[in-house]
């Protein structure tokens, strides 16, 4: 008798299963595919269209012509080289001085630990903007405005606290018994940290640096505010399409560019992601 | 092969770890680093703001840059489209991003894992890039435009360059974080208490508000400061999608700095966003420190 019940749902469905429709699921999930998913459509398509005159729903022509025009300007080749320059030596630096850093608080102890370790909550306790012209002020004193190093360091100051944060975590959970065991074995201590600690540790510590790596390269408002005008980052480069550029097509084709390596980043973060120990790092 | 097999027990060691600093060796450059480019530009800006020479040139407490900034009227209004945007985001996100939280808690399967993935993916997506899209979607004849011409409806009033542009771009941009800190926060409450709850013959409002809520508030609270404390000085959504005039405090201290360089002026405006985000700032301090302790 009970098959019977809801008539219309059940009747396409087999018999036996009854599970209510996910009307909820189903409203977010086409609201949210809107809101997310379609304007990066629309930039997808544009990045491959040649003419799109406004009243057609779709171009009239496709084409690459303006990922050639795109690439073989020299701005963008400029910006994009030192954009990855600014990222590598922004993430080694990091990784540096940050690791060494990481291994302290997660297995020494010394005096002051928990409120160093804390301190660098300080910079997120801020309003970014205003803190970054805080420091501009004084970078303006030391003449570092407008130049590599200067741009460096506040890129370097914004990726202290996942480089410090993830790595304590990862080098906390790392089995002691394990790295006990092979000092019982006669191990030195180099050979524990090589043979045991960074093999468990450092998945973790590797998405850390991706992350690093991406969120420099995408760090708009430091460049912005600390580089002008000698140092334009692929970002900033955008900003300035954006606010003048006639050819729409350029903006497409780069923010379909830049896209990559923010896809690779998810690919590779969503161990990090995933795990609710990100959300806590948020205070959640 | 250093194996030394060291004849003293190691707990001995351990113990004097704890006195011996060469720890703060390897932690020395990074705090250096916050010291000198967090703490020390905070303290420099407020000293500098307040201490300072007068008219006849004796260096002494001056509040005039402050004076200035309450006296003035542009100031004033860039001040409160930052304070309306800032709190029409937070309502928003709230609204949005709390059904989707709680709907993830009680659901599995592939679809809520969809929305989940459609929720965060936001994260992934650097703003400028946002920028641009929102400019093709919503901008003057963008997508939507295109879609209502084609079945015969009027163009909208289009928000690009409008406070909405703003609100809708900065909400966008918070949503992942803000599911993630609520789904975090809905993670502690226990099953066995809502499933009493029915048993009782609460409905879901009842659940949601005398069970689920009180047990939340401290993440809805962190979620708030946070989305706060990035919207109230965020500078490239609104520099890029909200209107010129009047601006956000963002992208007015960013033209203070740098096209009427005007540093003094631009560090008051700094100490001002501070002194709004205050009370957020030393919340979400405190909830981190708290969740980190556990």
């Amino acid at each position: 008798m009970e098959r019977l019940a809801p008539a219309t749902i059940a009747a396409r469905r087999p018999p036996m299963v009854r599970i209510p429709t996910d009307w909820t699921g189903i409203v977010f999930a086409v609201l949210l595919s809107a809101a997310v998913i379609v304007p990066l459509l629309v930039v997808g398509v544009w990045a491959f269209t040649e003419v799109w005159r406004y009243p057609n729903v779709i171009p009239q022509q496709f084409g690459l012509r303006f990922w050639n025009q795109t690439l073989t300007r020299a701005d963008v080749w400029a910006a994009l080289t030192l954009s990855l320059q600014l990222s590598t030596v922004v993430t080694l630096l990091s990784a540096a001085i940050c690791l060494p850093a990481a291994y302290a608080f997660a297995r020494l102890s010394f005096p002051g630990r928990n409120v160093l370790f804390f301190s660098f909550l300080a910079g997120h306790a801020f309003p970014k903007f205003g803190l970054l012209i805080a420091i501009a002020a004084i970078f303006l004193q030391l003449n570092l405005i407008g130049t590599f190093w200067g741009v460096v360091l506040i890129q370097l100051v914004g990726t202290l606290l996942f480089m410090i944060w993830i790595p304590v975590a990862a080098f906390q959970s790392v089995d002691r018994r394990m790295e006990e065991a092979a000092r019982d074995v006669g191990a030195g201590p180099f050979r524990v940290f090589w043979s045991i600690t960074l093999p468990q540790a450092g998945p973790t510590i590797a998405a850390a640096v991706l992350l690093s790596f991406v969120g420099t390269f995408y760090e708009t408002e430091g460049a912005w505010l600390i580089g002008a005008p000698g140092i334009r980052t692929m970002p900033v480069l955008m900003i300035s399409f954006i606010n003048n550029q006639m050819v729409i097509q350029y903006g497409a084709v780069l923010s379909v560019m830049l896209w990559v390596p923010s896809f690779i980043a998810l690919m590779f973060a969503r161990r990090v992601i995933g795990g609710g120990a990100f959300a806590r790092g948020f205070g959640g | 092969m250093t194996d030394a097999a060291p004849a003293a027990p190691r707990p001995l060691i351990d113990s004097n770890d704890s006195r011996r600093p060469h720890g703060l060796l390897l932690v020395a450059i990074p705090v250096f680093l916050v010291a000198w480019l967090v703490i020390w530009p905070i303290i420099n800006a407020i000293g500098r703001t307040l201490w300072r020479p007068d008219a006849t040139g004796a260096l002494g407490f001056n509040l005039d840059s402050y004076v200035f900034f309450f006296s003035d009227q542009y100031s004033i209004n860039n001040l409160t489209i930052t304070l309306w945007t800032t709190l029409v985001c937070a309502i928003l996100l709230l609204a949005i991003c709390l059904p989707i939280s709680l709907y993830l808690r009680f659901s599995h399967g592939k679809l809520p894992a969809y929305v989940q993935a459609m929720a965060i993916f936001p994260m992934f997506v650097p703003s400028i890039i946002l920028a641009y899209a929102f400019i093709r979607v919503l901008g003057p004849n963008g997508m939507v435009d295109i879609l209502l011409n084609s079945v015969g409806l009027p163009k909208i009033r289009t928000p690009y360059l409008t406070p909405w542009g703003a609100v809708i771009g900065l909400v966008w941009d918070n949503i992942p974080l803000t599911v993630l800190i609520l789904l975090s926060g809905l993670g502690n409450v226990a099953n066995p208490a809502i499933e009493a709850a029915r048993d009782v013959g609460a409905n879901r409002f009842q659940v949601f508000w005398h069970i689920i809520l009180p047990r939340i508030s401290n993440s809805v609270l962190v979620a708030i400061s946070f989305a706060v404390l990035g919207i109230f000085s965020s500078f490239t959504l609104p520099y890029l999608l909200g209107p010129a005039s009047p601006e956000m405090m963002g992208p007015f201290m960013n033209r203070t700095f740098r096209e009427v360089n005007d540093p003094l002026n631009a560090i008051t405006q700094a100490v001002i966003t501070f002194c709004f985000c205050i009370a957020f700032g030393l919340f979400y301090v405190r909830s981190v420190a708290h969740n980190q302790g556990k």
